[in-house]
């Protein structure tokens, strides 16, 4: 679903920030991707729906390269949902304007079915009755249910997750968690980066550790835990699960 | 003094304040609007996009209004073949001329919009006029709400400037009466106390606005 080539991107010279990174991704896998701040993982995840232009190497999502000039980058974007870590919805539109926004004028469903669906989504992510309300009323954790939801209305078959819970209070970051694994199980395909490593053993199928711009560590639940090769991850794991 | 002057000739003034009204809000909506498309331009890495806004910006900024109303009123019938008229050429020129302010005012409001909400309004695949039309703007406006009046406060003042090819506004009204009535203490004074009051309710209006995004901040 995702191929990650030997991306080189830098934002200015003399300085990589992602440094001979592949990776692939397999439809209705999810891949988890941690790393100490600063070591590429937000500029990854944005380079995988266009939102960063990379010099070397090339991503191929559904077989479409992301950075060919042929590639309507819009219709790629509108197949990839988008999670932040600051939720990032539109303030001054409720809950349900924030969801049909990019529905009713990317994909051109009418109002109605577009609100239809919002409904359906924000049931499924618990938080129905808020539907009228504007973000600023709402609970961090609401919000980024609210932004889940708005990724999945545009029915996306890949999600990016950029340090959802990371700026949530600690008694908020169950109830997002449980709606991203109830999307790992029901078969989403989905790149998370989080330090969450409950939520990474429950459902990742991969683990990825970034250090400064390069993967230093690749491997699935058990051998990424029990048996991580690189010493930077093993200080990284022992920190982190102290 | 004879004040009756002014309650004798009350109706054919306030009346003038139709068109000067009239000219205000053409020139503030067609600024707005021609305005965002510099801003927009001003704020593009594209640099056949930018250096043509700027260079607008930064011309017309550097011109008195009244050569740029002298402009479109002698000049545009050279280019146009016939004569625009009186109004058509001074709203032209007024909407020219304001675009250059509201852009950067405009500007100013786009750049106070995080990046994170495009960046959120492109990854779902919405171009880039969707995303300034229903995301960047609205937001922009309330930021930039509290200038835009100010500026509006400025027009209203600078439409009487009108009077230099004909058009009889408030001010021109005023100043056609006094030289029937010879009158020009009570005239003019009553012609102040008129643009003092509404320019006072502007403000007190873009005050409030500021006040309560203050607090809507906190
Ligand atoms: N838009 C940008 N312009 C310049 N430098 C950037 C930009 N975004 C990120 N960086 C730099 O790139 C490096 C990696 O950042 P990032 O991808 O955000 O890492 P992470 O998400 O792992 O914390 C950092 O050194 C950061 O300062
Ligand atoms: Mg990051």
């Amino acid at each position: 679903m995702i191929e990650i080539r030997n991306i080189g991107l830098w934002y200015r010279k003399g300085q990589k920030i992602l440094d001979n990174v592949s990776a692939t991704v397999g439809e209705g896998s999810t891949v988890v991707i941690c790393g100490p701040s600063g070591s590429g993982k937000s500029s990854l995840l944005r380079c995988i729906n266009g939102l960063e232009t990379f010099q070397e190497g090339e991503i191929l999502v559904n077989g479409i390269s992301v950075q060919n000039p042929n590639t309507n980058i819009y219709r790629l974007r509108a197949n990839i949902g988008m999670v932040f870590q600051h939720f990032e919805l539109y303030p001054h539109m409720t809950v349900t304007e924030n969801i049909t926004l990019a529905p009713m004028h990317v994909l051109k469903i009418s109002k109605t079915r577009a609100r239809q669906k919002a409904m359906e989504l924000l049931e499924r992510v618990g938080i129905a009755d808020q539907a009228a309300k504007y973000p600023g009323q709402l609970s961090g954790g609401q919000q980024q249910r609210v932004a889940i939801a708005r990724g999945l209305a545009m029915e996306p078959a890949l999600m990016l997750f950029d340090e959802p819970t990371s700026a949530l209070d600690p008694e908020m970051i169950q109830e997002v968690l449980e709606v991203m694994v109830d999307l790992a199980r029901d078969g989403m395909t989905m790149v998370v980066v989080t330090h969450e490593m409950g939520f990474a053993r429950e459902v990742a199928d991969e683990i990825i550790f970034m250090d400064h711009g390069r993967i230093v560590e690749k491997g699935n639940v058990q051998t990424f835990f029990n048996h991580p090769e690189n010493e930077r991850t093993q200080q990284f794991l022992a920190r982190i699960l102290r | 003094m004879d004040w009756a002057v002014i309650t004798d000739n009350m109706g054919y003034m306030l009346g003038g304040l139709g068109l000067t009204f009239q000219m205000t809000l053409i020139a503030l909506s067609g600024g707005m609007f021609l305005g965002c498309f510099l801003a927009m331009g001003r704020l593009s890495s594209k640099k056949w996009v930018y250096y043509p806004a700027s260079a607008y910006v930064h011309f017309f900024r550097s011109q008195p209004l009244i050569l740029v109303i002298f402009w479109l009123y002698f000049l545009a019938p050279v280019f146009v073949g016939r004569p625009l008229g009186a109004f058509y050429s001074t709203m032209i020129a007024f909407v020219f001329f304001e675009a250059s302010y509201f852009s950067e005012i405009i500007r100013g409001g786009i750049q106070s919009v995080p990046k994170g909400q495009v960046m959120a309004a492109q990854a779902t695949g919405l171009g880039f006029f969707t995303i300034q039309r229903y995301v960047v703007l609205p937001q922009a406006l309330g930021n930039m709400a509290p200038a835009l009046i100010t500026r509006a406060i400025v027009i209203f003042q600078d439409t009487s400037l009108a009077y230099v090819v004909g058009l009889r506004e408030f001010l021109r009204r005023v100043n056609l009466v006094d030289t029937r009535e010879v009158r020009s203490v009570e005239l003019y004074c009553f012609a102040a106390v008129v643009y003092f009051v509404i320019c006072t309710l502007g403000s007190l209006f873009a005050d409030h606005l500021e006040r309560k995004r203050e607090a809507s901040k906190a």
